[in-house]
């Protein structure tokens, strides 16, 4: 496999823990959650965060509300519910021990990072 | 920046054609909200944007960073695959699902490729059905080397089709017969596939 496809798998693994993780627990639209990913450069089309919110939502993590009045246009707001905050509280724990094992690997072979 | 009427055009056409990618495989109401986020999220941030070196390529830049909107529908696609197929039920959502389905694993594979046999059997003989009319004498059932039905171009010399033109009633009745079993089918076979998902979703959550 290509580096940039295993990246863009591991991008897309990891897209719907980072989503949740940026709504929190704040109410937020589309474009803050965007922002709040960028930084850690998970999102290759910005477009492609819309139908990852609309599944969610379908699946009752996340509520959603059009709120106008708040910007040029009606934003529409993303909050988690009770079983959203509980599949991001399960994920980060996953996603930790995954982290941690392959970190031990790295570790071993690479040595510590300085 | 406010948007001159080649931008607000521009927009527009992204939009429209988001919105026709999107009801390929989406119900209209689903199509609608997409398509007024995905506004919205241009709308922000063409506001925040100086416009810089122009109007034009400030947008061009805005819309490349959202993808094109084939990208976007697709995204929303494979998100809504299942759900479409299994509660909308539409022919297109259907077939895209046990297309997708169909390379997730060994069982999804062999059960795929028997709807879509029905499908293309059920298919097959409503086209048999239209072909008649037009081409009496190579359409029917064949008893020549053995026997065959369906449409033969060329038609065997010196062996006419049996059946006349009662193949089409007949033809036409289990076309449809088989289709509609495949399609219910296929729904009840996605849906539980789907609840499976579900439950294994809710189960790593506790």
């Amino acid at each position: 496999m290509a580096p940039e496809h295993w990246m863009e798998q591991l991008r897309r693994g990891s897209l719907e823990l980072a989503v949740l993780l940026a709504i929190g627990p704040d109410r937020r639209y589309g474009l803050e959650i965007l922002r709040h990913l960028e930084f850690a450069d998970l999102v290759v089309a910005e477009g492609t965060i819309y139908p990852l919110l609309a599944r969610l939502e379908r699946d009752g993590f996340l509520k959603a509300d059009w709120v106008e009045g708040e910007g040029p246009r009606p934003r529409k707001y993303y909050q988690l519910t009770a079983s959203g905050r509980a599949r991001m509280k399960k994920m980060c724990e996953e996603f930790r021990a995954l982290a941690g094992g392959i970190e031990q690997m790295i570790e071993s072979v690479l040595g510590r990072r300085r | 920046m406010n948007l001159t009427e080649a931008g607000e055009s521009r927009v527009r056409g992204y939009l429209f054609v988001l919105d026709r990618s999107l009801r390929v495989s989406a119900n209209a109401a689903l199509a609608a909200d997409a398509v007024r986020e995905v506004e919205s999220h241009i709308r922000e941030r063409v506001a925040e944007s100086p416009g810089l070196p122009n109007e034009r390529d400030a947008l061009e830049a805005i819309l490349v960073r959202l993808g094109s909107p084939s990208t976007v529908a697709r995204a929303y696609s494979l998100e809504m695959i299942m759900e479409e197929a299994a509660v909308g039920g539409r022919l297109v959502a259907v077939l895209r699902s046990l297309f997708h389905i169909a390379g997730t694993g060994i069982g999804g594979f062999f059960v795929s490729m028997l709807l879509f046999t029905g499908y293309a059997m059920g298919a097959a003989l409503i086209v048999t059905a239209a072909l008649k009319p037009i081409f009496p004498n190579n359409v029917g059932l064949w008893v020549h080397r053995g026997i065959s039905f369906g449409a033969e171009f060329p038609a065997p010399e010196g062996v006419t089709p049996l059946g006349g033109y009662w193949i089409i009633p007949i033809c036409l009745v289990a076309g449809l017969g088989i289709l509609i079993v495949t399609h219910r089918i296929g729904r009840r076979w996605l849906a539980g596939v789907r609840q499976r998902l579900l439950n294994s979703r809710a189960q790593r959550q506790r």
